[in-house]
């Protein structure tokens, strides 16, 4: 028995905190109540001057197990999560071989199952090999209990075969995830094409190749009826094209994620490869409209893109060359909080709705709101400490972060799974 | 630096008394241009000034004497030592022919004599002169090389420690030779 | 001496934005002393005697290395030769791991060409010596831009508020980009010709882009600044042929008399593509400054070795 003393609880539905203490008793949530008695026996943690909150889910993770162990495993990535807040992870399929086969994702299921504390899900390729010629086991990989299936690191090229892999996944239910970019707009392209990428003799990745892919998978998805989620969206334009396609009553939903939000083109400075991923950081006024997109509702989840990079592979060469892709999970509640709730511009809510809830029912999970009767599965969030970014801090095997080194306000005190503490600080 | 107003600065020689100097240096010069013509050449910056002036008396007395300007920053044996800022350049200029010339080198002052040395390697990248000699306004001692000055207006006895400081109207905006206490 | 007008000196020089106005007036006035050296017998001082330059060149470049090469033999500095074909760059090895080797070996300036923009920012980062910028990628070229913007002075000392016109591939051109930086910097107005392809607009902040040569013309430039242009970028051509790119764009013959007639003045970095970007009549122009510039590169080049200062020193102190 726990009981977690003095804490302010955050939820999906109402963007007051609610003062109360929390019980915990056999992996249940069992009393929720301001100034509860202390029952016999059990552990009291003190927590004044945090906010209780659901535990995140994000859908979006790239844990490089199988073949690619130098970057990251699939414990030291369920452990960073652990350090972010974070108890459910969605795998993307793009490890070396690619998951495309119902044995594959066994393989890496019991992995799962001897290394990993929190909930990980697994998800299918499209095509076989992330190669774009021909379906990839799909029927396998489902009855495997994949959520969802992607080519996410590409596109698919062929629309004719992204037409049948659509109307093929929908038959089992599953969604199709869509890594949109036009592979020869984006060419060699480092970065946002703009007046950035022009000053620092960078080759440009154009927005309208993140456009007119996600405009042709949006229109293939209405055609055939699928369920389409857009990953990691970053362009006004292409958030339009999503709103619209809302209204038309086309099955999409999509992501954004944190760094698209905090960050854009003008913050990448003397080549710091820490600023380089796919999509690239666009502009600052696509900052505000994907802010006022998650406000809306028109991004249905927040999703890091978590995507581990040695610093050998990172920082020991050029811009241009350097692998696409930031870590993400140890970082995404703190830096929201830092840059967004603290002054206001959203809610503690707003990160619950987008981060925990939403995420958990894009893939049929049931919710983990902070409420009596519930699993017992949430974070303890002080306001009051802060959080320094320093390589010994984090758990993942990379530390290719913009944060690296920095020192954000907010820190998670606790992580609480099936009443067990996954961390506590 | 601002040495006038240093608390701690003395001034030992007024205007008028550099212009006699300046004046006493001419002449003794002018004697010896009874056996051949000399060109003056100043040190960058003060001793192109002292040149000048030297110049001036010389030419009111009926010799027009050939004029030049040294920099001898490229030549230092201190760039090393000098941190992050650098002297910044000025154009030599040596508009005659070396070759067989009496040259005299001007400085406002001689002190360890690095300066020198310096423009005498600086001078020979340019020609090579028939002799070199050297004015100054100023010997305060402390040598740490074997150089002395032909043509010395006052002698001041210093500590290696003390400084002294010529200023001039045209580089400084006043005028004076002050010495630290 | 007088203290007032120094300028502290930078570690490197690895583009000219970072660069303040101040930094440049101070490094095209001592150019001027060092270009007056090249008129005496002995064109060596002795400044950075015992000092060690390596020239570090990924992309061959004849002219840009020599140029290095005489700049630091002027100075006395003792200089090094490593060109690397980047073929022969041995797999796995990273730039990091080249740099190490050649820290061991106690250089005090790093002159580096390389083909990817940001290399010479990553160098600084890892070295005590001091890195020179000799062109990376597309990036930038600052010695180029500090001899362009010194040969502007010596035929117009009162530069600001002239007109310099550069016309043909700003898109892949570092020396564009330094070279209109610093011109902007100093108050010049930069005017822009080529195709949009090469030429888009929405990215170059202070060029004022022309359509034609008519256009451009009218505008009243002083100088013509042409650029190197090249068919193909990475395999992709940017315009239709380079007759065509001539007939539009180029400095042909009827628009060389043009220009001579109006007195402009002629630019080019070099190394010059007769019959693409310039016909053989404009070569001989006596208006054209393309040799002053190669010159005056020595002179800037001494004045960028002189002034930057690298963490190297004196270990006992």
């Amino acid at each position: 028995m726990k009981l977690f003393q003095g804490g302010e609880i955050a939820s999906e539905d109402s963007p007051f905190l609610q003062s109360a203490d929390v019980l915990v008793e056999d992996g249940q949530i069992k009393r929720v109540g301001a100034g509860l008695e202390i029952p016999d026996g059990a552990e009291v943690i003190d927590c004044s001057g945090c906010v209780l909150m659901p535990a995140m889910f994000d859908v979006h993770v790239h844990a490089r197990e199988p073949g690619q162990e130098h970057k990251e495993t699939i414990k030291t990535c369920s452990e960073a999560a652990i350090n972010g807040g974070i108890t459910g992870i969605v795998l993307m399929p793009n490890t070396v071989p690619a998951i495309d086969s119902g044995g594959l994702v066994q393989t890496v299921l019991d992995i799962v199952a001897e290394k990993s504390r929190i909930q990980v899900l697994q998800t299918g390729c499209l095509t076989k090999g992330r190669a774009g010629e021909e379906l990839a086991a799909i029927a396998g990989m489902a009855a495997k209990g994949v959520p969802m299936l992607t080519d996410d690191g590409s596109p698919v090229v062929d629309p004719r075969l992204l037409r049948r892999a659509m109307e093929y996944a929908k038959d089992f239910g599953l969604p199709c995830a869509s890594h949109c970019e036009v592979p020869t707009l984006s060419g060699k392209g480092a970065i946002n094409e703009g007046p950035v990428s022009y000053r620092l003799g960078l080759p440009g990745i154009p927005a309208i190749s993140e456009e007119i892919c996600l405009d042709r998978d949006i229109r293939i998805a209405q055609y055939t009826g699928a369920h389409v989620h857009i990953q990691h969206v970053t362009t006004s334009r292409g958030l339009d094209t999503i709103r619209r396609a809302k209204e038309d009553g086309v099955r999409v939903t999509c992501e954004v994620s944190p760094h698209h939000l905090i960050f854009n083109e003008e913050h990448i400075v003397d080549y710091d490869a820490n600023f380089k991923m796919n999509p690239p950081l666009r502009t600052a006024e696509d900052n505000e409209r994907l802010l006022q997109g998650l406000i809306d509702g028109v991004c249905d989840v927040i999703a890091t893109d978590h995507a581990p990079h040695t610093i050998f592979e990172k920082q020991n060469n050029e811009f241009a060359g350097a692998p696409f892709g930031i870590t993400g999970l140890e970082t995404a509640v703190v830096s929201l909080y830092h840059h967004f709730i603290r002054s206001d511009r959203f809610g503690w809510d707003l990160l619950v709705r987008r981060y925990s809830a939403e995420p958990r029912r894009l893939l049929g999970l049931e919710p983990v709101p902070v409420a009596e009767g519930a699993k017992a599965e949430f974070l303890v969030f002080s306001t009051e400490k802060t959080t320094t970014y320093s390589r010994e801090f984090m758990r993942s095997k990379s530390a290719n972060t913009p944060f690296i080194d920095q020192t954000l306000n907010g820190q998670i005190v606790g992580v609480v799974r099936s009443g067990e503490m996954l961390l506590q600080r | 630096m601002s040495d006038s107003q240093t608390p701690a600065s003395e001034r030992i020689l007024s205007e008028a008394d550099i212009a006699n100097t300046v004046h006493r240096l001419a002449y003794e010069i002018l004697e010896t241009c009874r056996q051949d013509q000399p060109a003056l050449i100043g040190i960058y910056t003060r001793g192109v000034t002292l040149a000048k002036r030297v110049h001036e008396v010389i030419r009111a007395a009926g010799h027009d004497l050939p004029l030049g300007t040294l920099d001898i920053s490229l030549y230092r044996d201190d760039l090393d030592h000098l941190g992050d800022m650098l002297p910044t350049l000025e154009t030599s200029e040596i508009p005659f022919d070396l070759e067989e010339t009496r040259v005299i080198l001007f400085d406002e002052v001689i002190f360890t004599g690095r300066t020198t040395r310096a423009a005498l390697d600086g001078l020979m990248d340019y020609g090579r002169p028939a002799k070199i000699e050297l004015a100054v306004l100023v010997d305060r001692g402390n040598r740490e090389l074997p150089i002395q000055p032909d043509y010395v207006g006052v002698n001041i006895s210093t500590t290696r420690e003390q400084y002294v400081k010529v200023r001039f109207r045209e580089d400084d905006g006043k005028e004076g030779v002050f010495i630290s206490k | 001496m007088s203290d007032d007008n120094r300028i502290p000196s930078r570690k490197d020089l690895l583009d000219i934005a970072s660069l303040s106005v101040a930094e440049i007036e101070h490094l095209l006035k001592i150019a001027g002393p060092f270009k007056d050296l090249f008129k005496r017998s002995v064109k060596k001082v002795p400044a950075l005697r015992g000092k060690t330059v390596l020239n570090l060149f990924y992309e061959p470049s004849t002219r840009t290395s020599s140029s290095f090469e005489v700049a630091a033999n002027r100075l006395s500095a003792d200089v090094t030769n490593f060109t690397v074909s980047q073929s022969s760059v041995v797999k796995g090895e990273s730039i990091i791991d080249t740099i190490d080797t050649l820290q061991a070996m106690r250089t005090d300036y790093i002159v580096i060409r390389h083909s990817a923009a940001g290399i010479p920012n990553l160098i600084a980062k890892n070295t005590r010596a001091s890195v020179i910028n000799a062109g990376d990628g597309f990036h930038a070229h600052p010695t180029q831009a500090l001899l362009d913007m010194f040969t502007i002075r010596e035929v117009f000392p009162e530069s600001a508020g002239k007109k310099v016109l550069i016309v043909g591939d700003i898109l892949h051109s570092r020396v564009a980009r330094s070279t209109s930086t610093i011109l902007n910097k100093l108050g010049v107005n930069v005017g822009v010709l080529g195709p949009t392809s090469l030429v888009p607009s929405g990215r170059h902040e202070f060029m004022q882009g022309f359509r034609d040569w008519d256009e451009a013309l009218a505008w009243k430039p002083d100088i013509i600044y042409l650029l190197r242009v090249q068919l193909e970028r990475q395999g992709e051509p940017f315009f239709p042929s380079l007759g065509e790119y001539h007939r539009v764009y180029g400095l042909t013959t009827k628009r060389y008399q043009r220009i001579r007639d109006e007195g402009l003045y002629l630019m080019h970095p070099g190394p010059v593509n007769r019959g693409v970007e310039i016909d053989n009549e404009a070569m001989n122009y006596e208006r054209s400054l393309i040799n002053q510039q190669v010159e005056n590169g020595i002179a800037v080049r001494m004045a960028v070795l002189y002034w930057l200062k690298p963490a190297t020193g004196n270990e006992k102190s």
